[in-house]
């Protein structure tokens, strides 16, 4: 029975394993991400397999009476981790679509007063070109 | 002049005529914020400066857009007045002249210091005058009320609140920044009117998440580093 679910477990990760290795080959995670989670389901591979003993040891240490409990255990405490660190990067792209958004409103506005406010010298063009300093949109 | 707005198609062409009337020496800034009403046509029809946001940031996203604006072109002053009708053009003045006379750098244009004009629901005036009292405590000056969007800022307001500026709750924790970068703050008492048009974006449960929210950002905001002018 025990050996039925360490086999359960050990395929769960290895599935997992081989799933993000699939994402970082199709280009599907960023780099940041993938050694992260590679590195997760390394660790669940090594505990799943080799280290499942040394589980059973460190949870009777601590007094889990129950083995795989130690292994929720430190599974939610890392997935809360990573969630705070995803909330911690989701903010950190909110603020840059809010500046960004910010920087193309006031821009696009700079750039419909310059093509409306013509005082620039058409006999010169060149000239007028330099004087604006925003590539031309138009291909 | 900053006006920021959302879907205020209705109110916009009476506020601009009336500012335009009070001031005519300012020029007007509408921040359209992401409207999916006919805001930016009205708009474009104004004598106004037009600057379209291509997604809704809220108030607070938009209003520093005005503030940037404000900053990069150079301008002394710049006066806040939302787009809803709320802030009556007619009361500028009084806001320029505490900024001008008293050497403040952030001027804030009260409805509660005289009890004139509309004063809005209970539940808001007590959530209100509760926000107030936290700022007040915390800046050691009397602010009655906090949560106006009515405000002159001076160069240096500018400055500081282009660079940074909250985005949910940004009338209060600004309040908060001005004093802690050193900013002298005044307040002065103002008429406000209700709504013309539209509707107001603050519904009740948004109200009493906003009272529960606010004073956990101020307190998010004591955390961090003092805000500089650089």
């Amino acid at each position: 029975m025990k050996e039925n679910g360490q086999i359960l477990v050990f395929v769960t990760t290895l599935v997992l394993f081989l799933f993000v290795l699939g994402l970082v080959r199709r280009r599907k995670i960023g780099e940041r991400f993938a050694v992260l989670w590679l590195g997760i389901s390394f660790v669940l591979l090594l505990l799943s397999s080799v280290g499942y003993p040394y589980l059973f040891r460190v949870a009777q240490f601590v007094g889990v009476p129950y083995p795989p409990s130690a292994l929720f255990f430190l599974a939610i405490s890392g997935l809360t981790l990573l969630i705070i660190n995803l909330f911690a990067w989701v903010s950190k792209l909110n603020d840059r679509t809010r500046i960004l958004t910010q920087q193309i409103a006031l821009l696009s506005d700079r750039l419909s007063h310059s093509d409306k406010s013509t005082n620039l010298p058409k006999a010169n063009p060149e000239r007028a070109a330099s004087q604006i300093s925003f590539p031309d949109p138009t291909p | 002049m900053i006006v920021p707005s959302f879907n205020e198609s209705a109110n916009l062409p009476s506020l601009i005529a009336e500012l335009r009337r009070v001031c005519p020496d300012y020029h007007v800034v509408v921040i359209d914020d992401g409207s999916t009403d006919r805001t930016s046509q009205v708009a474009s029809a104004l004598p106004v400066r037009l600057i379209s946001l291509p997604c809704n940031l809220g108030i607070g996203g938009a209003v520093q857009t005005g503030i940037q604006y404000a900053e990069q072109h150079g301008y002394e002053i710049a006066l806040q007045v939302d787009g809803d009708g709320q802030h009556p053009p007619s009361e500028i003045p009084k806001l320029l002249r505490v900024l001008k006379e008293a050497e403040c750098d952030l001027v804030i244009g009260s409805r509660f210091q005289e009890r004139d004009g509309h004063q809005s629901t209970l539940s808001r005036r007590m959530g209100i005058r509760l926000l107030s009292w936290i700022i007040s405590v915390l800046c050691h000056t009397t602010v009655t009320d906090a949560t106006s969007g009515f405000r002159a800022l001076g160069r240096r307001a500018i400055c500081l609140l282009a660079n940074e500026y909250a985005e949910d709750y940004p009338e209060v924790e600004a309040i908060l920044m001005a004093n802690r970068a050193g900013l002298r703050i005044a307040e002065v008492s103002v008429r406000m009117a209700d709504r013309q048009g539209g509707r107001s974006s603050i519904g009740m449960l948004q109200s009493i998440s906003y009272m529960i929210k606010v004073p956990l950002a101020i307190f998010m905001s004591l955390l961090r580093s003092r805000p500089s002018l650089t």
